[in-house]
């Protein structure tokens, strides 16, 4: 019997046996899901050095017998926690530097409380990481430190950098950070200063809650999360699929809200003035230029990035004072760039030739 | 085996992605426009006036039944941070002693730092 070019009839029964035999396993994993929570996650043994409010520090145990002179600081996005770059053995960005020989912290973010809403751009640049750097440079012995910062983390890093040009940061590393945020298109449009009342939502909510983060990350693929209910429906009966959608939902979808008066500070001076593009960006009073930064820099930028779109990250490295400076644009979306089996074999081993010989 | 261009499943789930796609582009043209943002910003103005009536009430209303507010909760959840920060300043000055004294006496002996002379590895994978 012939069939439409392509199809081989004499494998359909066996397809269709393969396709019986998933749908049952569907049901019987979907039940699984349902009645049981999701992998453990930042689970890389550490010690809390430090809990001031939203702030907490950590350090990871060294794991290898000899480590890199300069320890190294992660400066985490404000509006996600930290446990993306350590989600399980194998999956963890901070388990991978730990056993190559790095010795290293990390600056976490909790939800602002309501008596928080007061923090200011200020508090986080000027008082937060500064003071992270002094308990690292006390824990580890030594003065100079790599930053490590991710999104949001990497704008408060190139602010601390800028203001603080003379040390102790000896290396910068950014993950997908924007400077240029004229090009966030969707996220200019959501906040048109002519109808968002931004003063307004700040004096009701105090601090923004984190569903209207969420809900605006997810307007800007609207279709995506129903999509993704179906890929996950159609590949419950995969293991491994599950526990990778388990752990990137329950990231995603844990969402911080932001202290008031640091996000009218982050709509006024870089959504609607743009002023780190424009070279007018002051914390304080004090001016940060990153023009100032004259370490060496490595921008790693997605090529898919739907929250920090490229043109709005591409600038850093055109407008930083360093020489010896390098960006690398890598397959993937905002959080597999740094997260998720293709980190692993793209992002991650970059990072360390290019950290390991600045490290000593 | 079937190729792809004939499989149903395969037909099916190349249609979601393009779904999905396809979807997010039209979405997202029109989320650029200037009406969509006046109109999610009134929404969204009136929605977080709303939320926040209706907070007050329903503070008053726990009150009323003599259940704790929300407030009371978080300042519980406050004092219940303040003692773990507090029993972590305490952990991490036992562990600084530990470090300084070489371990507690009579106990285990305190894990030393590794030494700070990690170099590169060499271009042929050696370490320097």
């Amino acid at each position: 019997m012939n069939g439409p070019p392509g199809l081989d009839l004499a494998a359909i029964p066996e397809r269709i046996q393969s396709e019986v035999q998933r749908a049952i396993q569907r049901s019987i994993k979907g039940v699984e899901y349902f009645s049981s929570s999701g992998p453990s996650l930042g689970l890389t043994p550490k010690d809390i050095l430090h809990v001031r409010g939203t702030m907490n520090l950590y350090h990871y145990w060294p794991v290898a017998d000899e480590i890199y002179r300069v320890p190294i600081l992660i400066v985490m996005a404000t509006t996600n926690r930290g446990y993306i770059l350590d989600m399980v053995p194998g999956q963890s960005f901070i388990e991978f530097l730990l056993k190559r020989g790095y010795d290293v912290y990390m600056l976490d973010w909790t939800a602002p409380k309501p008596e928080e809403k007061s923090l200011r751009m200020e508090d986080y640049v000027l008082d937060f990481i500064p003071d992270c750097v002094r308990r690292v440079q006390q824990d580890s012995g030594e003065t100079e430190l790599t930053v490590i910062g991710y999104c949001f983390g990497g704008v408060l890093s190139l602010l601390y950098g800028s203001i603080f040009a003379d040390g102790p940061m000896k290396n910068l590393i950014c993950f997908t950070t924007p400077v240029d945020f004229r090009e966030m298109k969707l996220f200019q449009n959501f906040s048109d200063r002519r109808y968002f009342d931004l003063d307004r939502l700040i004096d009701s909510v105090g601090n923004v809650p984190p569903e209207m983060i969420l809900s605006s990350f997810e307007m800007l693929r609207p279709a995506s999360r129903a999509a993704s209910q179906v890929q996950l429906w159609e590949n419950i009966w995969n293991d491994e699929y599950v526990k990778s959608y388990r752990m990137f939902d329950r990231w995603a979808t844990d969402t911080l809200p932001l202290a008031g008066e640091y996000f009218r500070a982050i709509t006024k001076d870089l959504m609607w003035d743009n002023k780190l593009y424009n070279d007018t960006m002051s914390v304080g009073g004090r001016p940060a230029d990153i023009a100032k930064i004259k370490v060496p820099i490595l921008h790693a930028v997605a090529e898919h990035d739907h929250i920090v779109p490229y043109d709005a990250a591409k600038p850093l490295i055109q407008k930083i004072g360093s020489t010896d400076k390098e960006e690398v644009i890598l397959k993937g979306g905002h959080v597999s760039l740094v997260a998720g089996a293709n980190a692993v074999k793209r992002l991650w081993p970059k990072l360390d030739s290019w950290l390991g010989g600045r490290s000593t | 085996m079937t190729d792809k261009s004939n499989d149903p499943v395969a037909i099916w789930q190349n249609m979601i992605g393009e779904m999905e796609k396809g979807f997010n582009t039209v979405a997202n043209h029109a989320m650029a426009s200037p009406e969509f943002s006046k109109v999610v910003n009134q929404v969204g103005g009136v929605a977080a006036g709303a939320q926040k009536q209706l907070g007050d009430l329903m503070e008053k209303y726990l009150v009323t039944m003599n259940l704790p507010s929300r407030a009371q909760m978080v300042s519980m959840a406050e004092r219940l941070q303040s003692i773990e920060g507090q029993l972590n300043e305490i952990k991490a000055l036992l562990h600084q002693v530990r470090s300084n004294s070489g371990g507690l006496e009579g106990g285990y002996p305190a894990t030393p730092k590794p030494p700070r002379t990690k170099r590169p590895p060499s271009a042929d994978g050696e370490q320097k």
